[in-house]
């Protein structure tokens, strides 16, 4: 039983909630899809999309364009919106916000300090690095030798100061120590964000534990895939999942021993909702896994603007337009290589 | 009856002439068949190589999966290519070209691919002459050597692609796998083309000599 959410949510969360539900209206549906798809070439791309609220964005890019720009320019779109919605916030709402973007705050700040260890340009480096995720000190990170100094230099001062207490080490930063430094700090804050969550209770706690555990397995089975046949050991494998989820504790027990596809699939058939994911692949294949994830997570993500007065939606909202977002690489990056055949390989249709 | 011995005698030395022009022809037709069918073969490599970058790009994120990751540390080439003159043929200028692939494995790993190449160029995958069987044969003690060097070789593999993380996709795993097919098939083709002008030379002469004759 909810509390009385109804009465009280709209004095500081109801313009934003509209504001939301407003741009929600305005993804991209099934049909632009269709027509993205039948497109011969990147300026044909830009053309459909210029009726779009992408339109504002693209219509200055000059010929020829590239899949990096049609990626850039949507993305300042939901920096821009993002923007708006977190200056118009109040607290708790602010801080919700704020949370949505730390996952690439932590992809930055990995970026640099492996730019910077392969003796790339930081400025190079600061122009790819996600608008979402950047904070003023940004740059300083690429003077850091180890991760003791990262935390004193930088990143003390930034929102991924509580997440550093488990990684802060002497060593040296190599490939290795940075791959477990972004495990480890992401699910630092996927577990922050759950515990905040549940403080925030009603609505909000419910539909975010939802959402928030489903990341937290998907991250799993993926660290899982991802990690065997390498140096990666089971131990290390097992601390790299969150500590929250449905496959918390057991799946993981099961997960962090699999040694190929097939063992990680029969440890996931257990739980009824991934047995409907791995249904659809077929055994010893693990290229399709990623689009049944995304079209299981964009269910989820829809069904949060089933219910009014909670904060779900603008969580909802960003992963949605972030969805969009990789349809739209997909589909140029087909159109570029002229391999539209392929394009319905990747792409997940949100409504 | 006077028996001409002669005549079949000179019969006999044209017959050979043209037995051996019809054989440098069919050489020269043959490797440009194999030439044309390795290039088809690189392309369509390629562009399974590229939509699988960009898949593992779709996967992981533009952030891991990106130029800027590139490393410009000064570090040994993982992989050289060993340009010789064409041995068992004096004088014959043709040069053979020879992929050395994780050179920084240890020296019996390069060599065992040294000798899968040369294998591979007295026995093109895509067409050859001869005996089925010797090939057969020769390709399951290959298989059996070849098992023993995977570790090493995936260790590599698993060195080079770390500069986009040490977790990364399969997608991304098997975009590494194209290219490398990718530029195996390339030193097969230098080594083809190498081949086919040679065969085209051979082919010339011929014509010209008789040319000369008439």
């Amino acid at each position: 039983m909810y509390g009385f959410e109804a009465m009280t949510f709209n004095i500081h969360g109801g313009y934003l909630e509209a504001i939301v539900r407003g741009h929600r209206a305005g993804l991209l549906t099934a049909a632009d899809y269709n027509n993205l798809c039948q497109c011969e070439t990147l300026d044909d791309i830009k053309m459909h999309l210029s009726a779009t609220e992408y339109g504002p964005y693209l219509q200055n890019e000059p010929s020829p364009l590239h899949t990096t720009t049609i990626v850039e320019k949507c993305t300042l779109k939901l920096v821009d919106e993002y923007k708006h919605m977190l200056c118009q916030a109040t607290e708790p709402l602010s801080t919700f916000l704020e949370y949505i973007t730390y996952g690439h705050m932590i992809d930055n700040v990995v970026l640099i300090v492996t730019g910077t260890l392969h003796e790339r340009d930081v400025q190079e480096l600061l122009e790819k690095c996600h608008p979402l995720g950047m904070f003023d000190s940004i740059a300083t990170l690429a003077v850091a030798q180890n991760m003791r100094e990262l935390y004193r230099l930088v990143l003390v001062d930034t929102p991924l100061a509580p997440y550093f207490s488990e990684c802060i080490t002497s060593e040296d930063l190599d490939d290795m120590n940075i791959e477990i430094m972004r495990n480890t700090l992401y699910k630092a804050y996927l577990e922050d964000f759950y515990k905040f969550c549940q403080k925030l209770g009603g609505a909000t706690a419910e539909i975010m534990s939802d959402l928030l555990a489903f990341e937290a397995d998907r991250r799993a089975v993926n660290i899982t895939i991802n990690s065997i046949g390498t140096e990666l050991t089971r131990d290390d494998r097992r601390k790299l999942y969150s500590n929250f989820g449905l496959l918390y504790p057991y799946g993981h027990e099961e997960l962090a021993v699999c040694e190929d596809i097939d063992q990680v699939r029969a440890a996931m058939e257990k739980y009824p909702p991934y047995q409907s994911i791995f249904s659809r692949l077929s055994y010893g294949e693990s290229q399709m896994l990623d689009k049944a994830f995304y079209e299981e997570e964009v269910k989820r993500l829809c069904l949060a603007f089933e219910q009014q007065f909670h904060y779900g939606v603008f969580f909802a909202y960003m992963r949605l337009r972030e969805q969009e977002i990789r349809n739209l690489m997909w589909i140029s990056e087909c159109v570029a290589q002229n391999q539209k055949s392929r394009v319905h390989d990747s792409v997940v249709f949100i409504f | 009856m006077v028996v001409d011995h002669e005549t079949p005698s000179l019969e006999n030395g044209q017959t050979d002439k043209e037995v051996e022009e019809n054989a440098n022809v069919l050489q020269f037709m043959d490797s440009m068949d194999a030439y044309l069918t390795l290039i088809h073969s690189l392309s369509s490599t390629l562009r399974r190589g590229w939509l699988e970058l960009a898949s593992a790009r779709h996967s992981m994120g533009a952030s891991r999966v990106n130029t800027v990751l590139l490393d410009h540390t000064s570090h040994p080439a993982a992989t050289s290519l060993l340009v010789t003159q064409d041995e068992g043929k004096v004088d014959s200028g043709k040069p053979h070209f020879t992929l050395c692939k994780w050179e920084s494995s240890s020296n019996e790993n390069s060599l065992l691919g040294e000798k899968q190449s040369s294998q591979d160029k007295l026995h093109p995958q895509l067409r050859h002459r001869g005996s089925t069987e010797l090939y057969e044969e020769k390709t399951s003690s290959d298989n059996k050597a070849s098992r023993e060097v995977d570790d090493p070789v995936q260790k590599e593999r698993s060195k080079s692609l770390s500069m986009f993380g040490t977790l990364v996709s399969p997608k991304l795993r098997a975009a590494q796998l194209s290219f490398e097919a990718a530029l195996e098939t390339l030193v097969e083709i230098a080594n083809m083309r190498s081949e086919m002008l040679c065969a085209f030379d051979q082919v010339n002469m011929k014509l010209e000599g008789r040319k000369d004759e008439k």
